[in-house]
C-alpha cells in the first residue's frame, strides 16, 4: 500500500485501539506470568527481585521439590483428571440422547419436560447441598469420586441438553429420513447417524462441562476432603492452607495448578470461540 | 427460534425415547432437583438435641431473618452480597462490553491473540485467583507495592485485604478481574453476528466507530447484555470458593467481606466453637434460592420480555 | 451533485490483485452501471468510492477533491445496499434521519428532510414502523430513502434490486429510472444483471477479472462490443459465437467460411497477416431470420425449441458442433429434428481476433449502430 493512502486517523486510532488492548492483556496475564517465575527461583531472589526472571544464579527448583515431597500432587491431579474426564464423557452421552429425544420426536410433554431440564442452568446446584450430603451419606458414597461424579453430572447435564438440542435442530431433516426410508432403527439413527454429527457442538460442551468442574472447590470440600481423594482445587487449598509461609512452596504448588490448565486452554481455546460464535449459545 | 420443532411422532418409538431421556432426568432429578427441593422441607424442619427432627414451620426462617444472634449476620452478608454484585456490574460487565466492543472493530490485527489472552484468568480455579492476587497483595512480598511504584502510585498501596475497610472492595476487583472474560465472549460472539453490511450503512452515514458502536451495535447486542447481567447476579449470590480461600470461612475481618455462600457454609458446617446445623444451612440455602429466583424472574418477566431481538 | 473521476485504481488484498488499474471518468448527473460477472471487482470499486476499502494504489476524486484518505462521511456519498441494511432497532423515521443526527443538524431541518424523502417514495403511512414490519419493496425504499435525505453528491447502489421478487424488480427499476430524472443525481450503480444495467444507465461500465473491458452507453455495448466478453455479455439471449477461417482479406472486406454455411464477405477492417487464420464471428440471435436472405447463412438441425408468445426460440446445431441460436417469429412452426436455414445481414455480424478483440466494422448500417 502507498503509504499516502493510509489515513491519518486510522493510524492514530491503530495506536490507541492496541494500547488498550496491550494494556488490559497486560493486567490479564501479568499476575499469573508474575507467579510462574517466581516459582522457579530461590526463597531470596524472590523477595528481592520479585519481577525479575530467574537466572543462573536465582533459579531453584526447591518449591517443587517440596511440594511433591510433601503432598501428593500426582493423586490430586488423577483425582481431578479421572473425575473430569468420566464426567464429561457420561454428560456428553447422555445430553445428547436426550437432547435428541427433545428435538427429534414428539411426545406429550416435550417441551415441560425441556423446561424441567432447563432450571438447572439457571438455579446454582450448591443450594442443594445439605441434601445431596445426607444422598450421599445413605449411598455410602461419602470421600469417593463416584459421589463428585454423579453431583457434576446433573450439574452438567442442562447447559449441555440445551446446547446440543439446539444444535440438533440444525441437523437437516433430509438425513434421518434417508436412513429411516432405509429402514435403519432408532437407535441405530442416533448411534451411527446423529451422534458422528454432533462433533462441532461437543468440543464447545466440553469446555463449559469441564472449567466448573476441574476449578470447583465446593464439592470435593463437602463431599470428597478426606486423605487421597482431593482433586487439585481442594489439594492446592489444603496444601497452601498448611504452608501459607513457605513461599517457594506455594508458588511452586500455585504453578502446578496453572501450568496444566494453560497448555489446555492454549490447546482448545480455539474450539471454545468457535463453538460460542457459531451460535451454540444464544 | 427458527425451527419447527419435532417432526417424528413418538409412538412409532416409544421405547427409544424413553431410553434416550431416562437416564438424563433420573441422575438430574436425583442428584438435582430432589436435593434443591429437599432442602426447602429441610428449612421447616428443627432437630432438637438428641431428638427426632420435627416440623417447625418458619420458625427456622424466623432465626435467621430476626433472631439478635442471627439477623446481623445475614443482613450484612446479604448487603455485603450486593456490593459484591454491584462492583460487577459497574465494572467488569463495562469493561466486557468495552473490551468486546474494541475486539470486534473492523480489520483489527491480532484479534485472536488478544482474545485469547485477556480470557485466560478466567479459565483458572477461583481458588488459585485468590491466591495469586493474595501474593500479590501481600505487603510481606511487596510486589504490589513495587508494581504501583511503575505508575508512580506507591503510596496508596496498603494491606487492602487486610482491613475491614477495603477487605470487600479489593475481593471484588479480584472476582472481576477473573471474570470479565465471560462478558467479553458472550457479547462479543454476540456482535460478531451483526451484518458487516449493517455496520459499513452506519459508516457511510457518517458515524465513527465509537458511533457505530453506541448507536448500532450495543442496542443490537443488548438481549445479550441483559443476559449476562443475569449470569453475573446468580454466579455472585453463589459465590464462594473466593473468599473461602482468601480470608477463610470467617469472612474476615470481622465479618467484614461475608456473603451468602460463606454465611451458608459457615451455618451448615459449623466453625470452631459453633456446631454445623443442616435445617439452618437448608434455610440459609433457601433464602438464597429465593434471591436468585427473584432474580432469575425479573429477568424472564420485566427485562427479557420487554426486549425484541431484532432479526439480523 | 458531482462528478467522479478515478485513476489508475489499483486493489489488492495481500498478494492478490482485485483491480488492476481502473480509469473511469463519470460526469454530473450521469446514471453509471459497474455490471460483469461475480468476482469480478464492480463490487470492491465502489466500496473503493464508498470509503469502506482503503486504495491500494491511484486517484479517486469526487467533485474535484481528491478523497483518497477521507472516511465515507466526509466523500459526499450516500449507499444503498443490497441487503437493505436498515438498522433494525429503529423506525423507518429513525433510520433515515440516523446520518442527520449524526451530522448534528437541527430537529426541524431532519424533520423535513425525512417527511419530503418519504413523500417521493411513498413512505409516508410508515414512518413509525421497524423494518421487520415491511415488505421487501418497502425496505428497497427506505434503504433508498436514508441516501436521499442526505443530499449526496454522488449516490452510490449496490445490486440494490437482487433480493427482490420478479415483478417487484421491474416495478423498482422503474422507480429507480424515475428518481434518477428527478434528482438529477450522479448515481454509481452495481448489479451482475444486464437487463437492469441496459434499462437504467446512462454509461455502462462492464468489468471482468479486475479491468474495465469497455465503457459506453447501452447502445454503444449492444451494437459495438470492443472484446468478445462484451459481446458475450451483453444482450439475451447471448449472442452466438462460432470459430471461422479467414478466407480472404481486401480493403473493408474480408471473407469467412462458416462450417455448415456459406463463404459470406463480411465489411471488416483486417490485416493482411490475418488470412488463414481462425477467428472467432458472433451474430446476435434476434439478428438472424429463417431462410436465406441474409449474406451469412447456417444451416443446422433444430435442437430445442423454446416457445416464448411474442417470439420462438430455436436451438440450431452447426456441422462443427457450435450450437446457434435463432429468434424466429412467434407463429413459427418449426419442430425439433428440422433441419432449417438461417441467415442475417452481414452489417450484423461481429468478428473477434484471438485475444477476444473486436476488428473494426466498416460503413455499418444504421440498424446496426449505436449513432443516432
Amino acid at each position: 500500500m502507498s503509504f499516502k493512502n493510509i489515513r491519518r486517523e486510522d493510524a492514530s486510532r491503530a495506536v490507541i485501539v492496541h494500547g488498550i488492548l496491550l494494556t488490559y492483556t497486560l493486567v490479564a496475564l501479568y499476575p499469573i506470568f508474575l507467579v510462574v517465575i517466581n516459582a522457579f527461583k530461590t526463597r531470596k531472589a524472590i523477595f528481592r527481585d520479585p519481577m525479575g526472571f530467574p537466572n543462573a544464579e536465582t533459579f531453584s527448583l526447591e518449591g517443587f521439590t517440596k511440594v511433591l515431597a510433601k503432598s501428593n500432587f500426582e493423586v490430586f491431579f488423577y483425582n481431578s483428571f479421572t473425575v473430569t474426564v468420566i464426567t464429561i464423557a457420561i454428560v456428553l452421552l447422555l445430553a445428547a440422547m436426550a437432547a435428541w429425544a427433545l428435538s427429534e420426536y414428539k411426545f406429550p410433554g416435550n417441551t415441560v419436560l425441556a423446561l424441567y431440564l432447563a432450571i438447572g442452568i439457571m438455579v446454582p446446584i450448591r443450594l442443594g447441598s445439605v441434601s445431596i450430603l445426607n444422598l450421599i451419606v445413605d449411598l455410602g458414597l461419602i470421600n469417593t469420586l463416584t459421589a463428585l461424579v454423579l453431583v457434576y453430572v446433573a450439574q452438567g447435564l442442562p447447559l449441555a441438553i440445551f446446547i446440543l438440542t439446539e444444535f440438533m435442530h440444525q441437523i437437516p431433516k433430509d438425513l434421518k429420513e434417508a436412513a429411516r426410508c432405509d429402514g435403519v432403527g432408532e437407535f441405530k439413527i442416533f448411534f451411527a447417524v446423529i451422534l458422528p454429527l454432533i462433533r462441532p457442538a461437543v468440543a464447545t460442551v466440553a469446555v463449559f462441562t469441564m472449567i466448573p468442574i476441574w476449578n470447583d472447590l465446593w464439592f470435593p470440600l463437602i463431599l470428597a476432603p478426606g486423605d487421597g481423594k482431593q482433586t487439585i482445587t481442594l489439594g492446592v487449598q489444603q496444601f497452601i492452607g498448611q504452608y501459607v509461609t513457605d513461599w517457594n512452596a506455594v508458588l511452586a504448588s500455585l504453578s502446578l495448578a496453572i501450568i496444566p490448565i494453560l497448555i489446555l486452554y492454549l490447546i482448545f481455546s480455539r474450539q471454545l470461540i468457535r463453538g460460542l460464535t457459531s451460535g451454540a449459545v444464544k | 427460534m427458527a425451527h419447527s420443532g419435532p417432526m417424528t411422532d413418538w409412538r412409532k418409538a416409544r421405547l427409544p425415547v424413553i431410553a434416550f431421556l431416562a437416564p438424563a432426568t433420573i441422575i438430574y432429578t436425583l442428584f438435582m432437583i430432589y436435593p434443591l427441593v429437599d432442602s426447602i422441607r429441610l428449612s421447616f424442619y428443627a432437630t432438637p438435641s438428641g431428638g427426632e427432627a420435627a416440623f417447625v414451620g418458619l420458625d427456622n426462617y424466623r432465626t435467621v431473618l430476626a433472631d439478635p444472634d442471627w439477623a446481623a449476620t445475614f443482613w450484612n452478608s446479604f448487603w455485603n452480597n450486593m456490593k459484591f454484585f454491584a462492583v460487577h456490574m459497574l465494572i467488569q460487565n463495562p469493561i466486557g462490553i468495552a473490551l468486546a466492543g474494541i475486539l470486534s472493530l473492523p480489520r483489527l490485527r491480532f484479534r485472536n491473540s488478544y482474545r485469547t489472552m485477556m480470557i485466560m484468568p478466567t479459565m483458572l480455579s477461583v481458588v488459585i485467583v485468590g491466591f495469586i492476587w493474595q501474593l500479590i497483595l501481600s505487603p510481606v512480598w511487596g510486589v504490589g507495592a513495587d508494581l504501583l511504584d511503575i505508575i508512580g502510585l506507591k503510596s496508596l498501596f496498603g494491606p487492602w485485604l487486610g482491613k475491614e475497610g477495603s477487605a470487600l472492595i479489593t475481593l471484588s476487583f479480584i472476582s472481576v478481574w477473573q471474570w470479565v472474560g465471560i462478558p467479553l465472549m458472550l457479547i462479543y460472539a454476540a456482535l460478531l453476528a451483526i451484518p458487516d453490511d449493517l455496520v459499513d450503512a452506519a459508516v457511510v452515514d457518517g458515524a465513527t466507530h465509537f458511533e457505530v458502536f453506541w448507536h448500532i451495535k450495543l442496542p443490537l447486542v443488548f438481549p445479550t447484555v441483559a443476559m449476562v447481567s443475569i449470569l453475573t447476579f446468580v454466579g455472585n449470590f453463589n459465590a464462594f470458593d473466593l473468599i473461602y480461600a482468601v480470608k477463610g470461612a470467617l469472612a474476615g475481618p470481622n465479618f467484614a467481606t461475608d456473603i451468602m455462600g460463606t454465611l451458608f457454609y459457615r451455618t451448615f458446617f459449623g466453625y470452631q466453637l459453633q456446631l454445623g446445623n443442616p435445617h439452618l444451612g437448608a434455610t440459609v440455602a433457601s433464602l438464597m434460592f429465593l434471591i436468585i429466583l427473584a432474580g432469575v424472574l425479573f429477568y424472564l418477566f420485566a427485562v427479557q420480555r420487554r426486549l425484541s431481538r431484532y432479526q439480523l | 451533485m458531482a462528478d467522479l473521476k478515478l485513476d489508475q485504481i489499483h486493489k489488492s488484498y495481500g498478494a492478490v490483485d482485485v483491480l488492476h488499474g481502473i480509469d473511469l471518468d463519470v460526469k454530473d448527473g450521469e446514471f453509471v452501471v459497474f455490471v460483469g460477472p461475480s468476482g469480478c471487482g464492480k463490487s470492491t470499486l465502489l466500496r473503493i468510492i464508498a470509503g469502506l476499502e482503503d486504495i491500494t494504489s491511484g486517484d479517486l476524486m469526487i467533485d474535484g477533491d481528491l478523497v483518497n484518505t477521507k472516511s465515507p462521511r466526509d466523500r459526499g456519498i450516500a449507499m444503498v445496499f443490497q441487503s437493505y441494511a436498515l438498522y433494525p432497532h429503529m423506525t423507518v423515521y429513525k433510520n433515515m434521519a440516523f446520518g442527520l443526527k449524526l451530522d448534528k443538524q437541527d430537529k426541524a431541518a431532519i424533520d423535513a428532510r425525512v417527511r419530503e424523502a418519504a413523500r417521493i417514495l411513498q413512505l409516508d403511512q410508515l414512518l413509525d414502523r421497524r423494518p421487520s414490519e415491511l415488505s421487501g419493496g418497502q425496505r428497497q425504499r427506505v434503504a433508498i430513502g436514508r441516501a436521499i435525505v442526505r443530499q449526496p453528491k454522488v449516490f452510490l447502489f449496490d445490486e440494490p434490486l437482487s433480493n427482490l421478487d420478479a415483478a417487484l424488480r421491474v416495478q423498482t427499476r422503474l422507480e429507480i429510472a424515475k428518481l434518477h430524472q428527478e434528482l438529477k443525481s450522479t448515481i454509481v450503480y452495481v448489479t451482475h444483471d444486464q437487463v437492469e444495467a441496459m434499462t437504467l444507465a446512462d454509461k455502462i461500465v462492464v468489468m471482468n477479472g479486475g479491468n474495465v473491458e469497455q465503457v459506453g452507453s447501452p447502445m454503444q455495448l449492444y451494437h459495438h462490443p470492443q472484446t468478445r466478453f462484451v459481446a458475450g455479455f451483453i444482450g439475451s439471449p447471448a449472442m452466438n459465437f462460432t470459430n471461422v477461417r479467414i478466407d480472404k482479406v481486401e480493403p473493408g472486406k474480408v471473407t469467412v467460411s462458416i462450417p455448415g454455411g456459406t463463404p459470406s464477405v463480411l465489411p471488416f477492417d483486417v490485416d493482411q497477416n490475418e488470412l488463414g487464420k481462425q477467428v472467432e464471428l458472433g451474430i446476435r440471435p434476434e439478428h438472424l431470420s429463417l431462410g436465406d436472405g441474409g449474406e451469412l447463412t447456417v444451416h443446422g438441425e433444430v435442437d430445442v425449441v423454446e416457445k416464448l408468445g411474442d417470439s420462438t426460440y430455436l436451438y440450431l446445431k452447426l456441422a462443427n458442433g457450435d450450437h446457434v441460436t435463432v429468434r424466429a417469429p412467434g407463429h413459427s412452426r418449426v419442430k425439433i429434428g428440422e433441419t432449417v436455414t438461417a441467415s442475417a445481414s452481414a452489417g450484423a455480424a461481429h468478428l473477434f481476433n484471438g485475444n477476444g478483440k473486436a476488428f473494426a466494422k466498416v460503413d455499418c448500417p444504421a440498424e446496426y449502430s449505436a449513432d443516432e
